[in-house]
């Protein structure tokens, strides 16, 4: 029953590339990084997807900027927070050429404009309809904007995986700003929203998606410091109804060691991103891709 | 003046925009385009009553003409609760579906890219969509992770990116629900279009329309799709904190009209708010009808549908007089 679960979503995944070589949010769909990137992890080292999987990466190579950041689509100009997933498969492809570092100085130059001089003397001045710890410098989804949990977790699992000949300081310097930011903007109900705990002084939830990729972010640190979040995030994992966020849910929790149960039989998704997070989170898939700590 | 006026947050809707101070005067409305923009008022105390009948009767009120064009429904799902009503209702949604094509739509699809949550189709899930819209998901699009396509003259940016279903509609029509809004001060029909901008370019949420500025961004976005009509779900809106943490109000409305800076402002009048002191009414009141005197209000008088929805303190200086 579970590697049926798993090759269903693998074949699936197989057959919906596209012949550019990379896939799209669903099938006929124009290439999209974000579910090209899930879509080779999903299918690296299975039989027969070398071939595939080279293609995919030369089209993604393609959307390379100048300045080393990566284009989410064939379509749009100028790099975003897929420079982190660009880092991360780069990383798991084994590839440690002057592009991907040209990729990582991108990152480490971006940091979000909520930390500006005028914003933190706002947040001094209590001048923010936010409680918002402005002080530590996350990743932003575009340079010039602020910064969010999903694109800081994303790249937070990026600089921890590439860990080649890069000896630049700022990298540990960023990963741990990175992480006192998650750190800082966790819900009180102990989850992570999008990045916005609290509005005019309500509190708002967490989302499980965000609480799952949080803790991919975090790996590394202390038990005692994520014994809570991991708390929350079973919970969620039992609660919420949303595939997608069971499977990223799944993927964190085995990231972490968690034991869980094989999923239950269920249809194949047409969205190609969620077949591939559902594929990343079986107890056979490739969810330990995304570890990062010692047992990466 | 007031600490809203002082320091309107460029968004971060958000973690954190840049404060900029505002202290100039705000300058006299425009009187906007030429002529007069009908805006229908129907009563509907229920979502269990014939919203449809309602509908047609609106549509006929603001001459609407939708044969043969490829109309886009553009609801409101932000987040679901159990315990408030965040979205436009699917009751809402589901009569628009046979409005329009009773007028002789060549196409009705539902379009919608939430603004914080990923999983849309798990969102339109929790707000009934699948249950109460037929055939919701063969004609729903996630405008998030739809193919996109450049618009150049966007705010000012080089090449600005939509959705490909909303570059191909003839007819966009806002689905908005009517509430409060702790940024903007109202969320109606022109706001709502902040999900016609596509999450796998901006983000969750598009934080970058908080940085060109809330008001200048549902301008933008009013400016650059013209083909437009309203239907706002009005007959239970958020009042207090919303667009998310706010309280139901009932108002027993729909309004409706292809102005929809004078849907807006009609609205407004409605909830008790004065639509001369929202800050993207005034920006606005270049494309469309702000001054009552330039709206002709069809179906029921604004008098005899006014409810005043509770506003939080940052926001009282809009109640209407």
């Amino acid at each position: 029953m579970g590697e049926l679960y798993l090759e269903e979503r693998l074949e699936f995944l197989r057959h919906s590339q596209n012949a550019d070589g990379g896939w799209g949010y669903f099938p006929g769909k124009g290439s999209w990084f974000e579910p090209t990137a899930y879509a080779m992890l999903a299918l690296h080292g299975t039989p027969d997807s070398q071939g595939r999987l080279d293609r995919a990466w030369k089209l993604l190579r393609s959307w390379q900027t100048p300045d080393g950041s990566w284009r989410p689509c064939g379509q749009v100009q100028g790099g975003t927070w897929v420079t982190a997933q660009a880092v991360t498969l780069a990383c798991v492809r084994g590839v440690d050429d002057d592009s991907v570092h040209t990729s990582v100085d991108w990152l480490l130059r971006v940091v979000g404009a909520e930390h500006s001089l005028g914003m933190r003397a706002a947040s001094h001045l209590h001048l923010l309809k936010t409680k918002l710890d402005v002080s530590h410098e996350g990743w932003p989804w575009r340079d010039g904007n602020a910064a969010w949990i999903e694109p800081t977790s994303h790249t937070l699992v990026a600089l921890k995986k590439f860990r080649s000949n890069y000896r630049r300081p700022e990298k540990n310097y960023r990963i741990g700003e990175g992480e006192a930011l998650l750190f800082g903007r966790r819900c009180s109900d102990g989850g992570w929203n999008c990045g916005n705990p609290n509005v005019l002084n309500f509190d708002l939830p967490s989302y499980p998606e965000t609480t799952a990729l949080a803790l991919l972010g975090l790996q590394g640190r202390s038990q005692q410091e994520l014994a809570s979040p991991l708390a929350v995030a079973r919970r969620l994992r039992l609660d919420t109804k949303s595939s997608l966020a069971k499977a990223w849910l799944s993927i964190a929790l085995r990231c972490h060691n968690e034991n869980l149960k094989q999923p239950e039989s269920s249809p194949v998704s047409n969205d190609v991103m969620l077949t591939a997070l559902e594929a990343l989170g079986h107890p056979d898939g490739n969810f330990a891709l995304l570890r990062t700590g010692a047992n990466a | 003046m007031t600490r809203r006026k002082f320091l309107p947050l460029a968004g971060i809707a958000a973690t954190a925009g840049y404060a900029s101070l505002k202290l100039q005067k705000p300058p006299r409305l425009a009187d906007g385009p030429p002529g007069t923009s009908p805006v229908a008022i129907l009563r509907a105390g229920s979502y269990s009553e014939d919203l449809v009948s309602r509908m047609m009767e609106g549509a006929r009120l603001c001459g609407l003409d939708a044969r043969g064009k490829r109309v886009l429904l553009k609801p409101n799902l932000v987040e679901f609760s159990s315990s408030t009503v965040i979205n436009t209702d699917a009751s809402v949604t589901a009569a628009a579906v046979e409005l329009f094509h009773r007028l002789g739509a060549a196409e009705v699809r539902i379009g919608e890219g939430p603004g914080h949550r990923r999983d849309t189709l798990d969102l339109a899930d929790d707000a009934k969509y699948r249950a109460i819209v037929p055939k919701f998901e063969t004609i729903f699009t996630d405008l998030n992770r739809d193919d996109v396509s450049p618009v150049k003259g966007f705010a000012n940016e080089p090449e600005f990116y939509f959705p490909n279903t909303v570059l191909g509609a003839d007819l966009i029509v806002s689905l908005a629900k009517m509430k409060t809004h702790h940024w903007a001060g109202v969320t109606l029909a022109m706001k709502n279009f902040f999900g016609l901008v596509p999450g796998a370019v901006y983000g969750w949420p598009k934080n970058k329309l908080h940085y060109i500025g809330i008001p200048e961004s549902v301008f933008e976005l009013n400016r650059t799709f013209r083909n437009t009509f309203a239907i706002v779900d009005g007959v239970v809106g958020m009042e207090g904190n919303g667009p998310i943490q706010g309280t139901p109000k009932a108002a027993g409305v729909l309004v409706m009209g292809r102005d929809l800076v004078a849907v807006d402002s009609t609205c407004c009048r409605i909830m008790g708010i004065d639509p001369e002191k929202v800050n993207y009414l005034g920006l606005a009141a270049k494309l469309g009808h702000v001054h009552a005197e330039r709206i002709e209000q069809r179906g029921e008088a604004i008098a005899s549908v006014r409810t005043n929805f509770a506003l939080i303190d940052e926001f009282s200086d809009l109640r209407l007089a």
